[in-house]
């Protein structure tokens, strides 16, 4: 689903007898998201990126502007019909449900369009599809319980081999523990397992006639499909899913995020990463046109953020879903994100590719904003083409800047030392740590904008504390605005 | 290093010691040893010795003999158990019920929340004669509830608690006046665990599209469900031991059509006092006891599976 923001604005009143201005939370946000995208909202803390999410989700309400679901205007829309799945910050899984009543939770409210379909009558068909071949039933339930044992310490809602039928077939713990009734693992050869499934099989069809002629009684037919069919024709309304559908759809998500061995226990019971998990499936269960993602990784610890982030990069390309993730840390945004937009006091700053947000920075927010070590900042004068850092001509552009003040960005990675180069900037060096292939100078300027310069070069090069002076990769310098902090410069 | 403080740990308890001590367990003790004393007289502390009898009399099933003459005490049996029982079972689950509704109201309105919490708050701070005196004038013959619920089928100079009032009235009239008072402290309590309850629950439930009436049967009622065995818990215990409701409401013990049928047990416990009966009253005091104890294991037990902290 395409997502288009026009003119997005959220303002929180203030209270003027107090003194109390406006805030305003989101201003004139233009952003367009494309269908399967993976977008990711990155700034500080309250640049209202979290506020933009809410407002796509319905919970919050624009002061100003619209909200575009592909050819549908949501932004009036109530939450529970824009069709979205929201994973919150702290995962709000229900505490008092079980993993697989919190999954199932957002489907028992469901009201589909669609055919009515014979709840027994599909599972009697299921049930006669996978009996048509009884040696992989016996097959996966045998090798069930071998590989289960560590499982069978905790009281478990049902026998390991049903749960090994659910994932081996794909089908609903209802058709699973029919099958498991069968006992067709507990034949004694082949032809006697054959021989079961066929009866088993009439058995099935015999229960299916039975539906049809109870449908008939009412004037109504179930077809090949087990859909329920009235004159002939197929009965379409509005109807919430059956326990079946139900079942289904909560093991297909819970698949999809693994979480399908925790589905009996209680979201206290499981890690931080797990409990992540299980928010996706939830908002994932109900096959959602968007996922939201408010802060996913925030809560979890260093290692299971990558590994997470990883999972939710997997979830999204496999699901194909458009995705808006916000996060305030940029290396997550920059490793999962299509696409990222960098917002700052509730201004888009730039929406760009991951990468190109990083290289080429449209102004003096972005480029501070991203990095580790953060960019350099240096206060300069440019004259006509020529750029100074105090005394030191460190730059001359192809065109011509006019006399002004503006600020010189360089990234960390951006000095160069050695033989061949033409040395522009002297720096005082106070520190030098050595950090394997990489070392990271210390240093200090006169006109440097901030606590202390860090440099990253090859730790091969022979540096001395004290004065040093150093040359400029081209494309690591950025030149900004004094005033307007807008890129007023930059070498590709 | 601990054992060295122990004492002064003990200085610090001892003024709260001594108090319960003398006015707590002292009085505890000795009513189980006074229940099982026979004639027992209070002012001259003096017995004709141990007896189970004290038990089978309050309950009816023993006789007292005297002048020849044996009479059985049907009040505490034929009146004050059922009545306490009704008033446990009847006002209990409906005032949580409607404090629970009241609460969930209260958390979800926006404007005006401060001033109707101040108004749900009253009756609490309100004194129990006092309350007791309104509701005298509301249950009157002439009274506001025979002129308001008219159309139900009451009807003006109907008795409600006064003279000729049937006891089936005066319990009813006494229900609603309990309930009335309950109300302030489960809303308290229920409105604090409410706010406790975080709000993305609530909006995770609008994203799923969940009804009201399941946001609050699913969500609401199982997260506050600690206040909820709380409240519970307390109210069955307070129930039991009603006493100056009755007071408040009928300054007697009965109506026209029996003089002690509005006994409940403290009723009957403070009775025997002014008769110099306090053996069966102890001997009463010591089965209400029984009685709360088993009441409120059997809660416990149940909600074991039922309360999730």
């Amino acid at each position: 689903m395409e997502i288009k923001l026009k003119n997005l604005t959220k303002k929180f009143p203030g209270d003027p007898k107090k003194n109390i201005k406006d805030t305003i939370a989101v201003n004139d946000l233009d952003i367009e998201i494309k269908d399967g995208e993976l977008i990711g909202l990155l700034g500080p803390s309250g640049c209202g990126k979290s506020t933009t999410l809410y407002m796509i989700a319905g919970l919050k309400e624009p002061t100003d502007g619209e909200i575009w679901f592909g050819d549908e205007d949501v932004t009036h829309l109530s939450p529970e019909k824009r069709g979205i799945g929201l994973v919150f910050q702290n995962y709000a899984l229900y505490p008092h449900m079980t993993i697989y009543k919190n999954v199932s939770f957002p489907l028992t409210n469901l009201l589909v369009d669609g055919p009515v379909i014979d709840k027994l009558t599909v599972r009697y068909l299921d049930e006669i599809n996978i009996l048509k071949d009884p040696a992989k039933i016996v097959d996966v339930i045998v090798n069930s319980v071998d590989k289960d044992k560590a499982e069978e310490e905790r009281v478990i809602e049902y026998h390991p081999a049903i749960r090994a039928i659910i994932n081996s077939f794909k089908t609903t713990q209802y058709i699973a523990k029919d099958l498991f009734k069968l006992e067709l693992h507990l034949c004694e050869n082949p032809e006697e397992v054959q021989n079961k499934a066929t009866q088993a099989i009439t058995v099935l069809e015999g229960k299916i006639e039975k539906r049809k002629k109870l449908f008939q009684t009412f004037k109504k037919d179930i077809n090949e499909k087990g859909e329920i069919t009235k004159d002939g024709e197929v009965v379409v309304k509005k109807h919430k899913l059956s326990s079946d559908e139900i079942d289904y759809l909560v093991r297909d998500a819970s698949r999809l995020v693994q979480i399908d061995n925790l589905l009996d226990r209680k979201p206290s019971e499981l890690s931080g990463g797990q409990q992540q998990r299980v928010a996706i499936a939830r908002a994932l269960v109900k096959k959602p046109r968007v996922l939201l993602l408010d802060e996913p990784l925030s809560n979890l610890d260093a290692r299971l953020r990558i590994q997470t982030r990883e999972e939710i990069k997997r979830i999204q390309q496999e699901t194909k879903i458009t995705t808006i993730f916000v996060t305030h840390d940029q290396e997550e945004a920059l490793s999962i994100c299509d696409d990222i937009v960098v917002m700052n006091e509730g201004v888009e700053m730039q929406k760009d590719h991951p990468q190109e947000v990083y290289r080429n920075p449209h102004n003096l927010f972005v480029a501070k904003f991203l990095g580790t070590p953060p960019i350099n900042i240096f206060k300069g004068v440019a004259r006509g083409n020529e750029v100074y850092v105090g005394d030191e001509k460190i730059l001359v552009t192809s065109t011509d800047l006019g006399n002004r003040d503006i600020y010189v960005g360089i990234r960390p990675e951006g000095f160069l030392l050695g033989n061949n180069v033409e040395k522009v900037l002297t720096i005082n060096i106070k520190q030098i740590v050595t950090m394997g292939r990489d070392m990271t100078l210390i240093g200090s300027h006169n006109d440097f904008d901030g606590e202390e310069i860090k440099i990253i070069i090859d730790s091969d090069i022979p540096v001395e504390n004290g004065n040093n002076k150093f040359a400029l990769r081209r494309n690591k310098v950025f030149l900004f605005d004094s005033l307007t902090n807008e890129r007023i410069y930059f070498k590709d | 290093m601990e054992s060295k403080n122990n004492w002064k740990a003990w200085l610090y308890l001892a003024p709260v010691i001594i108090l319960m001590s003398v006015f707590t367990f002292y009085p505890l003790i000795n009513t189980i040893g006074i229940s099982f004393l026979k004639n027992y007289n209070y002012i001259s502390q003096s017995s004709d010795g141990f007896t189970f009898d004290n038990y089978g009399i309050v309950l009816g099933i023993k006789g007292i003999t005297r002048f020849g003459h044996t009479t059985y005490m049907k009040d505490v049996i034929d009146y004050a158990i059922p009545n306490t029982l009704i008033v446990t079972f009847v006002t209990v689950p409906l005032s949580i019920i409607i404090s629970l509704m009241i609460s969930i109201g209260l958390n979800s309105i926006k404007f005006f929340k401060r001033i109707f919490q101040t108004i749900f708050f009253m009756p609490y701070v309100t004194n129990a004669i006092a309350v007791g005196m309104v509701f005298t004038v509301i249950f009157d013959r002439n009274g506001l509830f025979n002129y308001l619920f008219q159309f139900l089928g009451t009807s003006m100079g109907q008795a409600w608690i006064d003279m000729g009032a049937s006891r089936e009235k005066a319990m009813f009239a006494l229900c609603v006046y309990i309930i009335w008072h309950s109300l302030p402290y489960k809303i308290l309590i229920f409105l604090s665990g409410l706010q406790n309850i975080d709000q993305q629950y609530y909006d995770a439930a609008k994203v799923d599209s969940t009804p009201k009436w399941k946001v609050a049967w699913r969500i609401t009622v199982p997260l506050l469900s600690p206040q909820i065995l709380y409240v519970m818990i307390t109210s069955f215990i307070g129930a039991f031991k009603e006493y100056s409701s009755v007071v408040g409401l009928l300054g007697q013990p009965g109506t026209s059509s029996g003089s002690k049928n509005m006994y409940t047990v403290v009723y009957y416990i403070y009775d025997t006092i002014s008769a110099n009966n306090v053996h069966y009253g102890s001997a009463a005091a010591v089965l209400l006891f029984l009685l709360i104890l088993v009441f409120t294991f059997i809660q416990m037990y149940v909600s074991k599976k039922r309360v999730h902290y």
